[in-house]
């Protein structure tokens, strides 16, 4: 300043004076439209996941909500009734603007050309052929929602829309044709246990008679593999095959005159239903999961079909090609599968840590070793996944099959895809994750404890069981449980390892040896694939593909929680006994 | 530390309790630590070895795709020279060489101990054959004779399962008896396997004048099995060539079979044509006359009373004759061999330059390896497209149409003489050549991957019926004439493709969402949204699939003109947000500049999103001439409007990076004024004038660009798709922003605090520590993420398989499907045969994933552990 007074003219005089000015920061120094690039980019990420979440939650939590039937008269006169499934508005193609009103439109053109529809679902596939109805707003005459419309959840055909004409019971007809009458509800009970009974009979006691026979069988086979064939063991083999074959026989008999009275039976209660056509459709009682008029509903009783709804979501099994029904078997092939996973991984995953870190030498090729599996967590899970088939199913298995299961050759046992080998496929793609949380957990535990044990005499080994390992237990479960929550919602690999969409039977059941590591399984991620992709009528399919995506997330999300939750409360645990 | 010393020396017994310990360490815990030691290294070692065995076992899993074939041992048979052989036939199991000799005996070897055995043959009563032909799959034979008569007959080798060999067999080598006639062969299973020649000979027919002898012949059977029709087509040695049809008829009521034939002359051939084969389709439409100078005369005999000679062609250079002529399964291709040593194959295809009836033409696809004498024999494969070619020299090539590679060159040691046929075993696994020197040469032979080599993963290839050489994948059909093709090119391009667009979408929301966390929002505001933005990273794929595809993909369809709108107008709301921002007073926007200004943006995001549905019409009135669909396939508008909008960003930054160097000093000192508002207004008309000079700059450049040829319709905008790669981008956007934005930001925040500082405190804004400090420092990090965001886009599958629509194509259509390696490995090998070449080849594009992510990865460590490096030193 004083030198602006001395001499005016100078060069630094002037740089001098723009100093003086640059006292308030330039505009453009701020960067405002960039930073609000930035923050928007961000604003849209959070919206992006939170928008997500709310939209599979939303969808998934709706599903099992019991929807009004609405009985929709069109202008032609023509009615269907059916549950309003989603509303949308769409551009028509010209036939469609075509037949409408010249009012109609003009008032199109006014809205942009865009006209609303809803989609409903109006059920009765067997009579139908098909599940959705669209219906274009300037069509809609009129839409009620009758009192006494019932849906009717059946076991085969996706379910029913119309109303009761008729209520069989032990093949007297009911008056009233009230299904909420003690009577008919106490009838459908006992109407549900048969059917549960005869499943029993044909899939359980007739499986397991099967089962019996084809040990029989395999067990000739194996005697001639193995002292060929007309030889002493063989024959013996061939006997008890008779024996058991005539066993059976009379078993058989017995469980098939058993269901043939039990349908007998259930051949008496019926109810008979009529569409809004009045087209007649007799639906056995023991068919009928749940039938119920969701325009008469009270509060209670909406609360309670959504959650037995959900009850049976979560413990039954799949029916209609997977698009109704429960997913319990696809739980049940999902936990078992990653708990078989993390038997394998957690033991492998911290030897390798433990190697790593405490044995080792650390040098060069060590830390080559360690880059090299940190990047292995990011190959892509397919690539594991073709491993798994390759290595694991048909050489490791069909090694196994030729060894221990000849006689079944050349129909595979563990020689194709099966839990086992989906459970080892992951836990290799799973071991990084594991490795990298055990290292570095290793690496946290301070070097004056392990110097401390050694010193006082410990060996190596007690030093890392005794000091370090419990240090480290935080970090070994963290990377464990995340271990398991990347395993869980993995699919691809899976799908060339053994995952079907319907499996045969749980991978765990009363027949000896009772886990059946070798079959074949259901899981959650694979159970989204088919359903929305595979299935028949992928719309049919979407509600339960939501509520399959919450649980599955949820599973993920608990896993998550839960490593979270275990690191500080292990971390607590510990932080008194550090120094 | 004296102390320790002290411990560990000799101490003196008075010092110690008198109650003594152990000096030595309990054996269980030497044991124990003993056992530990050796598991965890075993263990240690073992896991590492294993996951490495991975690549290992892919690579060993490829490497047959590449390896060729091997032959076997030769086995020799000597025969007698004086007959000539006019076919040769070899089992499915290779235990009997059978051949068909130019009198009609049929002589048969047993290859292992070259035992003869006594078979039927067909009697020709003394005619002379002139012409043969036969079926491609050698059962179904027709002799012309010198008298113009033709005999249809059958011969096979077929093997049977039987109870047990006759009681009187004897032994011919380790598993095979003989009676004789036939051989039988106990297989491993316990069973008796019957390998014998069965024979048939039909009546004579009169095709050409008597005396005529015929010269060619080819023959198809074709019909019903209740009527068979039988075709052939004859040359006789008058040069006229027929086309003949035998109907069988069997009377209900007698039983009796009728067969009536009825014959028409091809047109066209000139006289004195000396004819050296014939060839026609089993479908019958098509006869092909070869003249010994290697021209062909195509006829359409798709009308059987009229045929028409469709065009000639000249195979072979003058002075070169053709010697073979033969089709390839499916007979769309021929191969044929000259004089000169020369092997090519032509296509039949549909052809717009065509000067033919029926608008197909031969066309002159592949010129072979040629052999250094003439070609004399050739057979076609009856499964694949392998082929084998003999030529005058000895040598004998086995083929490979699609891959055009000689996958063996095999030559008996003593060959002498000239070989007059050659046979490729019905299972690929076997060749037979006779020789006119009176020897019979098998080899087993094993070429399981004849198609596959470098050039036809990678490169072009012109399969059958294709217009030209082309990058296609096509793994399998129905039927064995299918030529299956294995380009990993388009899948390649699948997977470069999504992963492009997907980075386009992803980085630029990753990496800017990581600078404004680090670098602009309160530690506390961060520790909120971090996790948050971390749980997309949890989201398990299926479920982006699943709703990319049934619930995205027809919401965009349905509103893609509000969606297109929607990229342009939500940035540009946020903008005018910042401009009227600046306009606050500096206290209040320093107030508000935590949470408020953070929801703020959200609203901002919410009534772009809203906008941009509301002026959707009349955007894509302007834009896409009111139809985005009509006008992205190109049937509606025009480009210019578009295209400048596309423009229109870039634009802007050209224009606000000129004027930043060239505004006015009196302009410097309105922005600086105290009064933000003034200022900020100031900046706001900037703004929008630079808008209006840009639009109609960009109004012109566009107008340019489509004149030169740079219209982005017909380039990477194109016809629509409902699954497309906007959807896959976006749904894959979930799957790599939390990766970029965690290693990002990571990298961002563990930038010393103290360079922030300084920056700060010489007067820096926030804006120009983050761009001009904080970046720089932190970009190997940054780097590294993208890096690893893009090995994570690499392999993703699931997204893929669902959303993309599987479709292996190869353009840059945004809204056009792809299929990447991963999604074609994930849909294709639960199919494929274990060992086969489609199972190898999906074990090679598993391997290139491996590979490419592996190397991205390592890249990305190496960059993100120097990054480290400089950090700690600063």
């Amino acid at each position: 300043m004083e030198m602006a007074a001395t001499a005016p003219d100078s060069p630094l005089e002037r740089a001098a004076a723009r100093a003086s000015n640059h006292r308030v920061t330039d505009l453009r120094a701020r960067g405002e439209p960039f930073t609000w690039l930035l923050g928007g980019c961000l604003s849209l990420g959070v919206v992006m996941i939170i928008g997500f979440l709310l939209l599979v939650l939303w969808n998934g939590f709706l599903t099992f909500v019991p929807q009004k039937i609405a009985v929709v008269t069109s202008k032609d006169g023509k009615v269907i009734a059916g549950e309003a499934f989603r509303a949308e508005r769409f551009r028509p193609a010209p036939d469609v603007l075509a037949a409408l009103t010249p009012d109609e439109r003009s008032a199109v053109a006014k809205g942009d050309g865009m006209i609303g529809r809803t989609l409903y679902r109006v059920a009765n596939f067997d009579l139908y052929g098909e599940d959705f109805k669209w219906v274009i707003d300037p069509d809609v005459k009129s839409v009620e929602y009758p009192a006494d419309m019932v849906i009717v959840e059946r076991l085969e055909w996706g379910p029913f829309i119309g109303r009761v004409e008729a209520i069989t019971l032990d093949g007297k007809a009911v008056e009233g044709n009230d299904l909420k009458a003690p009577a008919v509800v106490k009838a459908h009970e006992e109407a549900r246990e048969r059917w549960a009974r005869m499943r029993e009979i044909e899939r359980d006691e007739i499986g397991a008679l099967n089962h019996d026979l084809e040990v029989a069988r395999l067990d000739v086979r194996r005697a001639e593999l193995k002292y060929g064939a007309d030889s002493p063991q063989q024959r013996a083999a061939l006997t008890e095959l008779d024996r058991v074959t005539k066993d059976m026989q009379s078993q058989f008999a017995r469980l098939t005159a058993e269901v043939q009275a039990l349908r007998s039976t259930s051949d008496k209660y019926s109810v008979t239903f009529a569409d809004i056509g009045d087209r007649e459709k007799v639906v056995p009682l023991a068919n009928i999961v749940r039938a119920y008029r969701p325009n008469a509903l009270t509060f209670g009783e909406q609360v309670g079909v959504y959650f037995s709804r959900w009850g049976e979501f979560l413990t039954a099994e799949p029916r209609e090609a997977n698009t109704e029904g429960g997913v319990m078997p696809a739980i049940f092939g999902t936990l078992a599968m990653t708990l078989l996973m993390v038997i394998v991984v957690a033991p492998f995953g911290v030897i390798t840590a433990l190697y790593l870190r405490e044995y080792a030498k650390q040098g060069r090729l060590v830390s080559f070793v360690r880059i090299s599996v940190n990047n292995l967590a990011g190959v892509p899970s397919i690539v594991y996944g073709v491993f798994g088939l390759g290595f694991f199913a048909y050489v490791v298995g069909g090694t196994i099959d030729s060894l221990f299961f000849p006689e079944r050759l050349p129909n595979p046992t563990f020689g194709t895809g099966g839990l086992m080998w989906a459970a080892f496929t992951l836990a290799l793609l799973t071991v990084p994750v594991v490795i990298v949380a055990t290292e570095e957990a290793l690496a946290a535990v301070p070097r004056s404890m392990r110097e401390g044990s050694l010193a006082c005499g410990a060996s190596k080994w007690q030093t890392i069981r005794n000091i370090v390992l419990p240090r480290a237990m935080p970090g070994v479960m963290t990377g464990i449980i995340l271990a398991m929550a990347r395993g869980a919602g993995e699919v691809a690999p899976l799908m060339l390892v053994g995952v079907v969409k319907l499996a045969p039977g749980l991978p765990i059941d009363g027949i000896f040896p009772y886990v059946h590591l070798e079959r074949s399984f259901m899981h959650l991620g694979f159970h989204i694939f088919d359903v929305g992709f595979q299935s028949r009528n992928s719309e049919a399919g979407k509600p339960m593909v939501f509520v399959t995506t919450v649980l599955l997330i949820t599973l993920v999300a608990v896993m998550n929680a839960a490593a979270i939750v275990i690191r500080s409360r292990l971390k607590r645990r510990f932080a008194g006994s550090q120094f | 530390m004296a102390e320790v010393t002290q411990g560990n020396g000799p101490v003196s017994p008075r010092l110690l309790p008198t109650k003594r310990r152990a000096k030595t360490t309990p054996r269980s815990v030497i044991i124990a630590d003993k056992i530990a030691d050796w598991t965890i290294r075993i263990g240690g070692i073992g896991v590492i070895v294993a996951v490495f065995g991975i690549m290992f076992f892919l690579m060993q899993t490829v490497v047959p795709l590449f390896t060729g074939g091997h032959a076997g041992e030769l086995h020799t048979i000597s025969r007698p020279a004086a007959h000539q052989a006019l076919m040769d036939v070899i089992d499915e199991y290779q235990t009997m060489a059978v051949s068909v000799e130019d009198d009609g005996t049929i002589t048969a070897f047993h290859i292992a101990t070259g035992t003869q055995l006594t078979v039927p043959t067909f009697d020709f009563q003394g005619r002379k054959i002139t012409g043969f032909g036969r079926t491609l799959n050698g059962r179904d034979v027709a002799f012309g004779f010198d008298d113009g008569s033709l005999r249809l007959g059958t011969i096979s080798v077929p093997a049977v399962l039987v109870d047990a060999a006759p009681a009187d067999a004897t032994k011919l080598a380790n598993n095979d008896l003989t009676d004789g006639k036939s051989v039988y062969s106990q297989t491993g299973a316990g069973q008796v396997r019957k390998v014998l020649v069965e024979a048939e000979l039909s009546e004579a027919q009169q095709i050409a004048p008597q005396g005529t002898a015929i010269i060619a012949v080819d023959y198809r059977k074709g019909g019903t099995a209740e009527r068979p029709e039988s075709s052939f087509v004859t040359v006789d040695a008058a040069g006229i060539g027929r086309l003949s049809r035998a109907e069988s008829k069997s009377n209900m009521m007698t039983g009796e079979v009728t067969t009536s034939l009825t014959s028409t002359e091809l047109p066209g051939l000139p006289q004195g044509v000396s004819v050296a084969r014939v060839l026609m389709n089993t479908a019958a439409d098509t006869v092909l006359v070869a003249d010994t100078a290697g021209t062909i005369y195509r006829y359409n005999t798709r009308s059987f009373d009229a045929p028409t000679l469709e065009e000639t062609v000249k195979l072979l250079p003058d002075g070169v004759s053709l010697t073979t002529l033969n089709y390839l399964i499916g007979e769309q291709s021929i191969v044929v061999g000259g004089s000169d040593g020369s092997v090519s194959i032509y296509y039949k295809l549909a052809r717009q330059d065509a000067k033919t009836e029926d608008g197909t033409m031969l066309v002159h696809a592949k010129t072979l390896e040629p052999h250094k004498g003439a070609v004399v024999a050739v057979d076609s494969s009856q499964r694949g497209k392998m082929f084998v070619t003999a030529d005058a020299t000895g040598e004998i090539w086995v083929r490979h149409a699609t891959s055009e590679q000689v996958v063996l060159r095999l030559k008996p040691a003593d060959f002498a003489g000239k070989y007059q046929t050659v046979a490729l075993a019905p299972r690929e696994n076997g060749i037979l050549a006779i020789s006119d020197a009176g020897k019979v040469y098998s080899w087993p032979i094993s070429a399981p991957h004849p198609e596959t080599t470098l050039k036809t993963i990678f490169g072009k290839v012109w399969y059958e019926g294709y217009p030209g050489p082309s990058y296609t994948w096509q793994s399998s059909s129905g039927t064995d004439a299918f030529e299956p093709k294995f380009s990993l090119m388009p899948l390649v391009f699948g997977t470069i493709k999504a992963t492009f667009y997907s980075l386009l979408f992803a980085v630029p929301i990753a990496l800017g969402a990581a600078i404004f966390t680090s670098e602009f929002v309160h530690p506390r505001v961060r520790a909120v949204v971090k996790p948050v933005m971390e749980m997309m990273a949890s989201l398990p794929s299926v479920v982006l699939g699943f709703i990319a595809a049934l619930i995205l993909a027809p919401l965009v369809e349905n509103w893609i003109g509000s969606v297109v709108l929607a990229a342009f107008l939500i940035p540009t709301s946020w903008l005018i947000s910042a401009l009227l921002w600046q306009m606050l007073p500096a206290p209040l926007a320093l107030r508000y500049s935590g949470w408020p200004k953070l929801a703020l943006m959200v609203a901002v995001l919410f009534i772009g999103f809203n906008l941009a549905e509301a002026l959707a019409p009349a955007f894509e009135a302007f834009f896409f001439a009111g139809d985005f669909k009509a006008w992205v396939n190109g049937s509606a508008g025009s480009s210019r409007p578009f295209t400048a909008l596309l423009l229109l960003p870039l634009m802007m930054g050209a224009l606000y990076f000129a004027m930043a160097r060239t505004l006015p000093a009196s302009w410097r000192t309105i922005v600086r004024s105290p009064n933000r508002v003034v200022a900020g207004t100031a900046e706001f008309v900037r703004w929008i004038a630079t808008l209006v000079v840009g639009w109609v700059l960009c109004w012109l450049l566009a107008d340019i660009l489509i004149a030169i040829g740079l219209d982005p319709r017909g380039g990477f905008l194109d016809t629509y798709v409902q699954r497309n790669t906007l959807i896959v981008g976006f749904a894959m956007g979930f799957a790599v922003i939390p990766i970029i934005y965690t290693i990002a930001e990571d990298a961002l925040n563990s930038v010393p605090e103290h360079l922030r500082g300084a920056s700060l405190g010489c007067g820096a804004t926030q804006w120009q520590t983050a761009t001009m400090v904080i970046l720089p420092t932190a970009m190997s990090g940054v780097f590294a993420g993208i890096m690893v965001g893009m090995g994570r886009a690499v392999g993703e599958t699931m997204i893929v398989v669902m959303a993309a629509g599987n479709t292996p194509v190869m353009d840059w259509n945004l809204f056009n499907g792809l299929r990447a390696l991963s999604a074609n490995i994930a849909v294709e090998l639960p199919e494929a045969v274990k060992d086969g070449t489609l199972y190898r080849m999906l074990f090679l594009a598993a391997l290139s994933l491996f590979a490419v992510t592996f190397i991205v990865n390592t890249l990305a460590e190496v960059v993100r552990q120097r990054f480290r490096k400089r950090t700690a030193q600063l």
